[in-house]
């Protein structure tokens, strides 16, 4: 009995004195330490494309070419550029880049990464339209594509398209992914799985030191628990704040929450094979039927956008004049008349198990109710809804598509073109040879303003034929000590902690 | 004895192949494409059929099966789908934290369990017994996820005296180890309860007692070793519910453990990861039901003659 009393009594003591020992960690301004939704997977670029890894991989890499907060291409590792003929890209590199291991980049390095992200499974269709990639001398090289590509320069942007050392490649093997060895301004430092990963400020970075010298991305994974960290101290930035807790973080006197438009859209989609939806007028009076004003307010709390296009107007090739559908139960009646279903018909909605789609779906219902459209909801299991939708099981379906090149051929092809249908992208299996010869002209021009002028028509013919009805157009976030500054939200979601300090 | 443990070690074997095959057959029979899932809904059919094929999700599931197991006989689970990670490794990685969890857990729950049940056994129907037994009832009802919640809401965001979640220090292992051991402890202290009951009513205790016996012998060392047996059952069972069970408190807590990675990689059907935590959580149940057995001996000596 008296061992089980010393056994309590240390116990006691142990978390006592835990108990006690301050929390110091948040008066040290040496370490910004950011929260998002799940740990990375891993630090090579070229095995994954999941966001959680690339947000952490952006900081310790650079590419050949950024997009910048207007998603305009800037000089990245690259300092310049030249179309040399409409298959034939020449890029000069910056010198005296230093990779983290103390090497200078080369153009080796350069086609190193590009023969090596080509030849990888997860990450080879972003850069699917380069044939071969030559170093011309130690700061040139030429990437040359099978056929003209005009959106290479986005793609080259990509944080899979990060710049590798061939060295460090080679030397570290299958470990690489742990071991990651960049050109940008915070280096590796190490991972505790599943936990965090942390960083330091890389003193030889081209674009000069960061001011904090330390990074820490922890991953937490419930959206309310991140909001908490923010305001018990423990962390300076949290990615992803959800819908409820937005007002918290915004009445907070210590924090801040910024909001801007993102990438991706939200849509709502028809299977047309599938009556009464290969009539146009149908899918036109469900438009008409929704207002997504109303689903913006009350489901993500104003966190979006009513949009007229598929893809959003931060990305390249967006029509402001295609046609934006308002609500008006009239119109939406007399076309169901025409169509021929003057009393309404019943249909299902396949959404998957995220929580705001399902209220977004609620809402629809509800509006769709009004005209006599009596809608069943299916939630399905994220798996089971990629699955079903490919096969085309579906009479309709919520999804969301992140144009993350920031270029409309990779929102726009992908999802409308009749060679994509099924799980290629294009679930509503919608089919238009205009769209169809639009799409390939647009993808293989290398003159951008005949390319605005495709896409353009492109985004008016299908917001007239509605294969899909785009919902929002989806704002990003991240909640914030309100002692940061400098961070800026990067559209595609890749934020970077580059320039980042505390004031105050 | 060595027998014994040689005989149990043996039985680990039909269990975890019954185990594999039975998850290898959900994973492989339920919908969802690995292949698709890890490339992510913007990725291109021809992407998607070629990283099938070089997972090898292409051949038939008994080849697959057999390949699987062939393999995993050499120690080797194979490598997460999505990470590339080594399997073994990333296991070993984080068990040591869902221990750390399960094992502090059961510890709050016996140090609570133990005292409350004594107390309430030999004050039946008092004030204290019927107030501890409505603690118990509340304590298993509670679902974990609340509880943690709540948790963090008093003592991270009002009081501001622990972190909210992550693994910094020991601090970090306080809310979630108090709502980990919460159910149990409640669990353990209506088993020591009704144990204790039944033994201070034996003849033996009458004999100590009217022998003059001062009363916290009678209890302390005469009836709870006796009284014990069943509740060390119980606190096996616990802890290895504790190991395979921490999945909600894991997920609340960030607590990168092995529950929670298991629930990720199921999300993202990442077979080879699942198959390794979920066999490795089965063997892990069974040792420690082996090691309880083992216990017995200690507690009771008749038990220890039955091993042969």
């Amino acid at each position: 009995m008296r061992k089980l009393k010393v056994a309590i009594a240390s116990c006691a003591a142990v978390l006592l004195a835990a108990c006690s020992s301050p929390q110091d960690t948040a008066g040290i301004r040496d370490t910004v330490v950011v929260a998002q939704r799940s740990d990375a997977k891993t630090l090579d670029p070229h095995a994954t494309n999941d966001q959680p890894s690339s947000r952490v991989a952006v900081q310790i890499y650079s590419q050949l070419v950024e997009t910048d907060s207007n998603m305009e291409i800037v000089p990245g590792l690259a300092e310049s550029w030249e179309q040399v003929d409409d298959k034939t890209l020449k890029l000069h590199l910056r010198k005296g880049v230093k990779f983290h291991n103390g090497e200078e980049l080369k153009a080796s390095d350069v086609k190193f990464t590009l023969d090596r992200m080509i030849a990888s499974p997860t990450v080879a269709h972003i850069v699917g339209a380069i044939e071969s990639v030559s170093v011309i001398d130690e700061y040139t090289v030429t990437v040359k594509t099978s056929e003209p590509f005009g959106p290479l320069l986005y793609h080259l942007s990509h944080t899979a398209a990060s710049i590798l050392n061939e060295k460090a490649v080679t030397e570290a093997g299958d470990s690489y992914g742990q071991n990651p060895i960049g050109t940008g301004p915070y280096e590796f430092v190490s991972w505790s799985v599943g936990d965090s990963v942390t960083l330091k400020a890389f003193d030889d970075y081209y674009g000069g030191k960061q001011e904090v010298p330390n990074a820490i991305f922890r991953n937490i994974s419930e959206g309310t628990n991140r909001a908490i960290a923010l305001e018990t101290g423990e962390v300076d930035i949290a990615y992803d704040i959800e819908p409820i807790d937005k007002d918290t973080i915004h009445n907070h006197k210590q924090l801040k929450l910024i909001e801007g438009e993102s990438l991706s859209i939200t849509y709502f989609g028809f299977n047309v094979n599938r009556a009464p939806y290969d009539n146009v007028k149908v899918r036109q009076a469900m438009a008409y039927a929704m207002n997504t004003q109303d689903i913006i307010d009350a489901v993500v709390m104003g966190g979006g956008l009513p949009t007229n296009s598929p893809i959003s107007s931060r990305v390249f090739g967006h029509n402001p004049e295609a046609k934006q559908y308002e609500q008006n139960y009239d119109k939406a009646r007399q076309l169901l008349k025409e169509a021929g279903y003057e009393n309404g018909f019943e249909t299902t909605l396949w959404v998957s198990d995220n929580p705001v789609r399902i209220q977004i779906a609620q809402v629809i219902q509800a509006q769709l109710r009004e005209v006599g459209i009596h809608m069943a909801i299916d939630v399905v299991e994220w798996g089971a809804f990629l699955d079903g939708t490919s096969r085309g099981d579906h009479e309709t379906f919520m999804m969301g598509w992140v144009t993350v090149t920031g270029d409309a051929d990779y929102g726009l092809y992908a999802l409308f073109n009749s060679a994509t249908h099924g799980g290629a992208g294009n679930r509503s299996f919608y089919s238009n040879d205009d769209i169809d010869s639009m799409l390939q002209a647009a993808r293989v021009s290398s003159d951008m303003a005949e390319r605005s002028k495709l896409y353009g028509d492109i985004q008016l013919t299908l917001q007239e034929e509605l294969p899909t009805i785009s919902i929002f157009n989806e704002f990003q976030n991240a909640g914030m000590q309100s002692n940061v500054k400098g961070f800026e939200l990067a559209p595609p979601g890749h934020h970077k902690l580059r320039g980042v300090r505390f004031e105050g | 004895m060595h027998n014994f443990i040689l005989k149990r070690l043996f039985q680990l074997i039909p269990v975890l192949l019954g185990v594999s095959l039975l998850v290898f057959a959900i994973m492989s029979f339920t919908p969802g494409d690995p292949a698709q899932l890890i490339l992510g809904e913007n990725a291109p059919a021809h992407a998607v059929e070629s990283l099938r094929e070089e997972m090898g999700l292409n051949d038939p599931f008994v080849m697959r099966y057999a390949r699987y197991v062939g393999n995993a006989v050499t120690g080797d689970l194979g490598r997460s789908y999505s990470s590339g990670r080594d399997v073994f490794n990333e296991i070993f990685l984080r068990f040591p934290n869902t221990l750390i969890l399960a094992a502090l857990g059961t510890v709050i729950a016996v140090l609570i369990g133990i005292p409350v049940g004594i107390l309430s056994a030999t004050r039946q129907y008092s004030f204290i017994d019927s107030s501890s037994m409505l603690m118990a009832l509340l304590g298993v009802s509670m679902p974990n996820f609340w509880l943690g919640l709540m948790m963090i809401l008093v003592f991270s965001v009002n009081l501001g005296w622990l972190p909210s979640g992550g693994y910094s220090d020991w601090s970090s292992l306080i809310l979630p180890a108090i709502t980990l051991g919460t159910g149990s402890a409640a669990i353990i202290t209506r088993m020591t309860r009704s144990s204790m009951l039944e033994v201070i009513r034996q003849d033996y205790i009458r004999t100590a007692r009217a022998k003059g016996v001062a009363e916290n012998v009678v209890i302390n060392k005469h009836a709870l070793k006796n009284a014990l047996i069943p509740v060390i059952t119980v606190i096996g069972l616990q802890f290895g519910n504790l190991i395979g069970g921490a999945v909600l408190t894991e997920t609340v807590f960030s607590w990168p453990g092995v529950g929670r990675m298991m629930v990720d990689a199921i999300r993202q059907k990442d077979t080879p990861m699942v198959m390794g935590a979920v066999m490795f959580l089965a063997a892990a149940f069974t040792l420690v039901n082996l090691l309880v057995d083992l216990l017995y001996g200690y507690v009771d000596p008749r038990i220890k003659s039955q091993y042969a």
